[in-house]
């Protein structure tokens, strides 16, 4: 029995150069909060300058440059990779039952690409920023903006290529290295979630390195590609950006569906109804999220034809998010529900993702995005499922496996504290913006009508409750990594490989390749494993 | 390192077969998002040389054939000489992988330099679009989204050209250290699939910037 | 040997082929010919089918979100009932150039 993989070799060169995935999920954990964090300050003076409507704190340029940092910023360095970079890079191998990921060095230098990208976005924004909105569209990012286009998005185009090295690292990972016994319909679906995910990151994610290039080549040189006066389509630029970025919203709610089916399967102690069903549902998610895309231009001047035929597509890309609604209902019907905070976020992420989803599908409708289109409706809609779903199922997934990945328990008290007042303040926050938006309000202004004051005073309280809910988690968390108490192996009664072995695992993962004979949450068998060592059997490493 | 026939202790793969697979698997993947990269270009070639008919084939009529024909056959040429290291590879001739893998890195560079040579005119010529743009009349506007296209084209596919031309002579450092045996050189398959993968994009490239729309 | 020194003579006479289908103006022709240069390199020099067939899954993926791409990428723009834009035509001249924005802020 060896070390574990944190204390193994404490000096910082062997973190810089590790290849264990353990490892680099830790390195991009630290990364990516602290741009969680700076991007939560650019939304921190959004909220506060439009706390009246004519408000003072910033001007109206760098109000613009305000929230095109916090977009860009939380979009590519905090969402995109959160919870596969972070919690995917960590448990990839481990529900596995593998030593470490297919091409470890690659999984390595993704980090490095991701922290020059974010470097380079950072230079950017913080020499002047841009005004463009995180979506860059031409002409305004090509010809008329005064702002730092080019190092922004430079940085994004190479950060898509960290997000690629880490597709292709998951995708060979699942197909290559599964342990014996472990078929693909017994996969934890956490990992079936981190494929469909892959899949967007590899398949989608060139095609924006391309767009930004043209775009880079575009107002770097004064040549026409999409500008409408050099006899370009800057449409076709819309619809090139949208081919990415509609898929990677997916990217960034996937991941936290598959979090969110190992936290309901374990707290309601059942296998998760109609596995297949969630199983596939990531695949075709993945799949019709592909082509969906024109929905972002039914306003733009996109044929009639064109957008009949993608507003047709997205309602069927709203039938397998539902059949994973009603799948984890379904489990956890009946079942005896244990309320730790996990769960509690969970249940969060099933209520906040429904109304976000739900709104997608007026916004998927002709008619009704006429007039909903480029107004707080839009805003609220997103933020539902980017920040209620996803940032939600990040924090639920991270309560999970702190456990597994610190080897101390966060205090629960707190954790539950947290969650509920993270669902409170998002609430507070974001749904006031429905109706600003159905009321007209329009998105991307820094001043408003006066008769729309009181629900933004509302949801700028709310951001200050969010605000400060964020930063309870950081506290417990750091707190918990000294004082915390000491965590088994596996705390929650849970199935799953990752559970099998040390808290925290040793570097190797486990000490003997382990051998799958059931499904996935099959508590019956843990049950019979938990006896079989109780009987003094030979304990697992 | 040097001996990839055994696995190391820490390698997350049964057997190195189990290993060799997947990085050849993995290279196609790669090769998949590559293709999308790619694509996105293909995109803005297909829509508007249908949709701004007239002035983009006037562009296509501006490139040089005769450079573009023989650069063609240079790097038809090269990909055959790295196959040929490959299979030198597969025998555990490393000797035989440096001499056809500097063969096929040095047309990649021939490649490159009448890429430059080619340039080079077309700059002369004021082709590269701006406000000294050559071509004139009715057209010129879309003659002109043109050669955007064909020099972000060129240049994107260059690049790909300079990263391969790298990683060719990676390998050839390697099996200079007699680092092939029969029992492995994935390394060479696997950069031989990229440089395959760099001169199949350019078989596509080739008529769409210089062939169709010509006569 | 034998293999590539006959894959390398297939392409050889297909870009001969392509040549040629340009003087006769078939660009149909040209579109085939330059897929078949490409299922030549697919086949020969990368000798997809020797490897695992994930490499074919992954190929034909990538293929299939290509045309994706391709297909409903330009629906929209062969389409659009186009409004002629005073001064700015589709097939117009080109422009002289803009007021440049300052350089340092690009
Ligand atoms: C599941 C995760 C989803 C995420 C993360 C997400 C995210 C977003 C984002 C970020 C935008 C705003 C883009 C912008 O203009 O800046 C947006 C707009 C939109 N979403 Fe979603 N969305 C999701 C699901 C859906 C679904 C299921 C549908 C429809 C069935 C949908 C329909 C739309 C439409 C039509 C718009 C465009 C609204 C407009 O600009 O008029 N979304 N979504
Ligand atoms: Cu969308």
């Amino acid at each position: 029995m060896s070390e574990s993989y944190l204390w193994q070799d404490g000096t910082l060169r062997s973190w810089l150069l590790t290849r264990d995935h353990k490892r680099i999920a830790l390195l991009y954990l630290g990364s990516i909060t602290a741009f969680f964090a700076l991007g939560g300050v650019g939304a921190a003076l959004i909220r506060l300058q439009l706390l009246e409507p004519t408000g003072t704190i910033l001007s109206d340029a760098t109000y613009n440059r305000m929230f095109t940092m916090h977009g860009v910023v939380m979009v590519w360095l905090f969402l995109v990779p959160s919870i596969p970079v972070t919690l995917g890079n960590f448990l990839v191998p481990l529900m596995l039952g593998a030593r470490d990921l297919a091409f470890p060095r690659l999984n390595l230098l993704s980090w490095y690409l991701f922290v020059a990208s974010g470097l380079l976005v950072l230079y950017g924004l913080f020499r002047g920023g841009l005004e463009t909105g995180w979506t860059f569209y031409t002409p305004l990012s090509s010809d008329y903006s005064e702002g730092r286009v080019l190092p922004v998005v430079l940085g994004i185009f190479l950060n898509g290529f960290s997000s690629i090295a880490t597709g292709v690292n998951f995708i060979v990972s699942i197909h290559q290295l599964r342990a014996p016994g472990m078929t693909w319909y017994r996969l934890p679906l956490m990992l079936w979630a981190l494929y469909a995910t892959s899949v967007i990151f590899v398949l989608a994610t060139p095609v924006l390195g391309i767009t930004l290039l043209l775009l880079a080549f575009e107002r770097l040189f004064r040549v026409g590609v999409f500008d409408p006066t050099l006899g370009g389509d800057p449409l076709l630029f819309q619809q090139m950006f949208w081919f990415y970025s509609h898929p990677a919203v997916y990217i960034m709610i996937l991941p936290g569906m598959g979090v969110v089916s190992e936290i309901v399967s374990t707290f309601c102690r059942k296998p998760v109804f109609g596995y297949r069903f969630v199983a596939w549902s990531s695949v075709s998610i993945a799949a019709i999220g592909f082509i969906v895309w024109g929905h972002h231009m039914f306003v733009a001047g996109e044929s009639l034809y064109s957008a009949i035929v993608f507003s047709m597509f997205s309602f069927f890309v709203s039938v397998p998010s539902a059949i994973k609604v009603f799948n984890w209902l379904g489990t956890m019907h009946g079942g005896s529900i244990r309320l730790d905070a996990p769960m509690l976020y969970a249940m969060g992420f099933i209520g906040l993702f429904t109304v976000g989803g739900l709104t997608g599908l007026f916004l998927a409708s002709l008619a009704a995005d006429v007039h909903l289109t480029q107004t707080y409706f839009v805003v609220a809609h997103f933020h539902y499922i980017m920040v209620g779903g996803m940032v939600s199922a990040y924090f639920g997934g991270l309560h999970y496996w702190w456990p597994k990945i610190t080897g101390r328990m966060y205090p629960e008290i707190w954790g539950r504290l947290a969650a509920a007042l993270i669902f409170f303040g998002f609430n507070l926050t974001f749904f006031p913006q429905f109706i600003l938006g159905f009321e007209g309000m329009p998105r991307r202004y820094a001043t408003y009508p006066a008769q729309f004051q009181i629900l933004n005073v509302l949801s700028s309280a709310g951001a200050g409750i969010l605000a400060v809910a964020y930063v309870m988690p950081l506290v417990y968390f750091g707190w918990s990594l000294f004082r915390g108490a000491r965590a088994p192996d596996n705390p929650w009664g849970a199935t799953g490989l990752e559970w099998r072995t040390a808290s925290p695992p040793p570097t190797e993962n486990f000490a003997e390749t382990p051998v799958v004979t059931t499904d996935a949450y099959d508590y019956g068998d843990l049950d019979a494993r938990a006896g079989r060592a109780d009987a003094g059997g030979p304990h697992h490493v | 390192m040097s001996d990839g026939s055994v696995l190391d202790h820490h390698s997350p793969y049964e057997t190195p077969l189990h290993r060799d697979e997947s990085a050849i698997a993995g290279m196609w993947l790669f090769l998949a998002s590559e293709a999308l990269l790619f694509g996105g270009l293909f995109l803005v070639c297909l829509v508007y040389s249908q949709t701004r008919a007239g002035g983009w084939a006037e562009g296509v009529r501006h490139t040089n054939l005769t450079i573009g024909a023989v650069n063609t056959l240079i790097l038809i040429t090269s990909s055959a000489v790295y196959t040929l290291a490959v299979e030198a590879g597969r025998r555990g001739d490393n000797r035989g992988v440096v001499r056809a893998g500097l063969g096929a890195a040095g047309l990649g560079l021939a490649f490159l330099v009448l890429k430059g040579v080619e340039w080079g005119q077309e700059f002369s010529e004021n082709l590269f679009p701006g406000p000294h743009f050559a071509l004139h009349g009715p057209a010129s506007g879309a003659a002109a989204l043109f050669y955007s296209f064909y020099f972000l084209a060129t240049f994107l596919h260059g690049m790909h050209m300079v990263v391969g031309i790298g990683l060719i002579l990676w390998i050839c450092r390697k099996a200079r250290q007699g680092a092939f045996s029969p029992a492995w050189s994935t390394p060479v398959d696997v950069v031989g699939l990229y440089w395959s993968f760099v001169d199949l994009i350019w078989m596509l490239l080739f008529p769409l910037l210089y062939l169709i729309g010509r006569a | 040997m034998a293999r590539i020194a006959a894959c390398w003579g297939m392409l050889v006479l297909l870009l001969a082929a392509e040549l040629a289908a340009t003087w006769a103006g078939l660009g149909i022709a040209v579109c085939v010919v330059a897929v078949l240069m490409v299922l030549v390199i697919v086949l020969g020099f990368m000798q997809i089918l020797r490897g695992p067939p994930l490499a074919i899954i992954f190929a034909l993926g990538g293929l299939f979100w290509l045309t994706i791409l391709l297909a409903l990428g330009s629906l929209d723009s062969f389409t659009r009932t186009t409004v002629p834009v005073p001064g700015g035509a589709l097939d117009g001249p080109a422009l002289p150039d803009r007021a440049a924005v300052p350089k340092e802020s690009r």
